[in-house]
């Protein structure tokens, strides 16, 4: 049996590309507050005042930003703010959550909020969860923690691999939403870890250092560690229950082409999300994240544009079950598949 | 049997609220509320609000999603957060006018996602009113010459004046709008110009 061609642009590099675009928002984040202290040094028009560790740091934005900018304190102002909410160059982008949590909290829409989350709305009802796994500065904190607790495995300190059920999260979506209604506050802002992790940047580099979110994303990052892995994201987190709620009938999806899977289990190892992509176990839960297609071998997996997934397919055919089973069609889906 | 499974399905639910409760108590538990910074004078506003917010204080707290926004803006840096404090406040913007003022840009109000800052004109913004103690300003007491604040006044002759007949004892008019940098300027150590509630507050009329 010959492996069909079935190639796409960048199919072996959508992962690099991916961790490209985490680290280039996370260098954003870290950006964005020291432009916002060299704005507020060029404003008072006094470098002279600076002390020598403030004129280095001077010296460098302005090294930086001059080729781009003639007058610092309004041009720098083009792109502000974190993934939760920001401008960009005139534009103002939110996250979804925010808009849902105020309206939640205060009952009454603001529709130029809504304006702002529209874009991402729209995106995610396309491309799903796709802000978790390609944009979220949380996340790519907690890959990399991820990575860590593959470094302790091997030293011999065993991370949490528990399974919870991951419809938590819509219940912690559901309760913040009640209890936002019952206290008026917009409680996800401080529970929602890429606006926790933005503003504890800000706070930590233009203010006067790290505030309690901090410590709150540490219980988080502890939490992965411990008890499961990526478990915030996959059991804790509302905005992701959002965009999962969003990202339900989503265009785009990764399917399996059983024709060229050989059942060997790397995509299910790769998933951070403990999906079940060997057997066709995506869900609305999937964040397009690609970790998948990176992993496998035999380029069994790829993109699809369709509005639903594939129920199991069967074994794949350049596997042993394959060929063991005497008509080749679809068998029963394994009961342990999905759940968690 | 049946009672049995009741008390599982209702012992299942309960733990599962608790533990989507979890996150929220978490973060409550992290930043409890804490009174606010001890009034040297009745009625004095130690936290402003930024130019433009909600009046209403429970209203500005449902707007406010804590994004950070204003503070990133701000050319002198004068917004801050009640990051590690604040119970329901917890992000929410304020200014210490003590430490740092409000130069009445706009940039704020023009950046802000929601209507927690809305897009005022200076004259109509309402942080308060400035208040002065005249038993303690240095003019008014007659040890020395001063003017600090109505020099920096970003209203000018409209929020406060000098009185007349007497170059520098300055008066506070209904035009002040509360951005406290003359209380930010203010030389005298125990800062006899402070910030009420615009309501709370006295002002000299305009009389030539």
């Amino acid at each position: 049996m010959t492996t069909p061609s079935r190639t796409f642009l960048l199919r072996r590099h959508l992962n690099k590309l991916r961790w490209l675009s985490l680290g280039l928002v996370f260098a954003m984040l870290l950006l964005l507050p020291m432009l916002s202290v060299y704005q507020n040094y060029a404003a008072a028009h006094a470098y002279d005042l600076l002390s020598a560790d403030e004129k280095a740091f001077y010296d460098l934005m302005h090294g930086l930003t001059a080729p781009f900018t003639a007058d610092p304190a309004e041009d720098l102002d083009a792109i502000k703010g974190t993934t939760w909410a920001g401008r960009f160059f005139g534009y103002k982008i939110g996250d979804p959550l925010s808009a849902v949590g105020q309206l939640a909290a205060g009952g009454a829409l603001y529709w130029p909020l809504l304006f702002a989350v529209l874009i991402p709305t729209l995106a995610s009802l396309l491309f799903g969860r796709f802000f978790c796994g390609w944009i979220c500065p949380a996340s790519f904190l907690y890959e990399l923690n991820t990575g860590l607790g593959v470094w302790l495995d091997r030293i011999g300190l065993r991370p949490g691999r528990r399974r919870l059920d991951r419809r938590l999260k819509y219940l912690v979506l559901a309760v913040g939403l009640g209890l936002s209604a019952a206290t008026g506050t917009v409680l996800f802002a401080a529970i929602y870890p890429p606006a926790v992790v933005g503003r504890e940047l800000y706070y930590a580099i233009a203010l006067n250092g790290f505030g309690t979110g901090a410590v709150f994303f540490a219980a988080t990052v502890l939490f992965d560690l411990l008890v499961a892995r990526r478990g915030f994201c996959r059991y804790l987190c509302a905005g992701g229950a959002l965009y999962s709620l969003l990202g339900r009938y989503r265009l785009l999806r990764i399917q399996r082409v059983p024709a060229s899977c050989n059942d060997c289990t790397k995509c299910n190892v790769a998933c951070e999300f403990g999906l079940d992509p060997m057997r066709d176990g995506f869900g609305q839960e999937c964040n397009n994240c690609t970790a998948c297609i990176a992993a496998c071998p035999t380029d069994a997996l790829e993109f699809r544009i369709t509005w639903h997934d594939q129920p199991y397919q069967g074994p794949g055919h350049l596997g042993r079950r394959y060929r063991r089973q005497p008509g080749g069609d679809t068998p029963e889906r394994p009961a342990d598949g999905g759940e968690g | 049997m049946q009672r049995r499974d009741f008390l599982a399905t209702a012992s299942r639910w309960l733990g599962l609220g608790l533990a989507a409760l979890l996150p929220f108590g978490a973060a409550r538990l992290l930043a409890p509320a804490s009174a606010s910074p001890p009034q040297a004078r009745p009625g004095q506003r130690n936290y402003l609000r930024p130019p433009g917010a909600k009046q209403d204080d429970a209203a500005f707290i449902q707007a406010c999603i804590g994004c950070g926004n204003c503070a990133e803006v701000c050319p002198p840096r004068c917004i801050r957060f009640h990051a590690r404090d604040g119970g329901e406040r917890l992000n929410l913007p304020y200014i210490d006018a003590q430490a740092r003022a409000c130069t009445l840009c706009g940039k704020c109000m023009a950046v802000c996602p929601t209507d927690a800052l809305t897009v005022t004109r200076r004259r109509e913004i309402d942080m308060g009113i400035a208040q002065i103690d005249r038993s303690a300003c240095y003019p008014w007491v007659d040890t020395g010459v001063c003017g600090a604040c109505v020099s920096v006044c970003p209203l000018g002759e409209h929020a406060i004046g000098f009185k007349m007949w007497n170059q520098y004892r300055p008066v506070v008019y209904d035009g002040c709008v509360g951005c406290g940098l003359c209380v930010e300027v203010c030389p005298h150590p125990s800062k006899p110009i402070w910030i009420v509630a615009r309501e709370q507050g006295s002002v000299a009329r305009h009389s030539l």
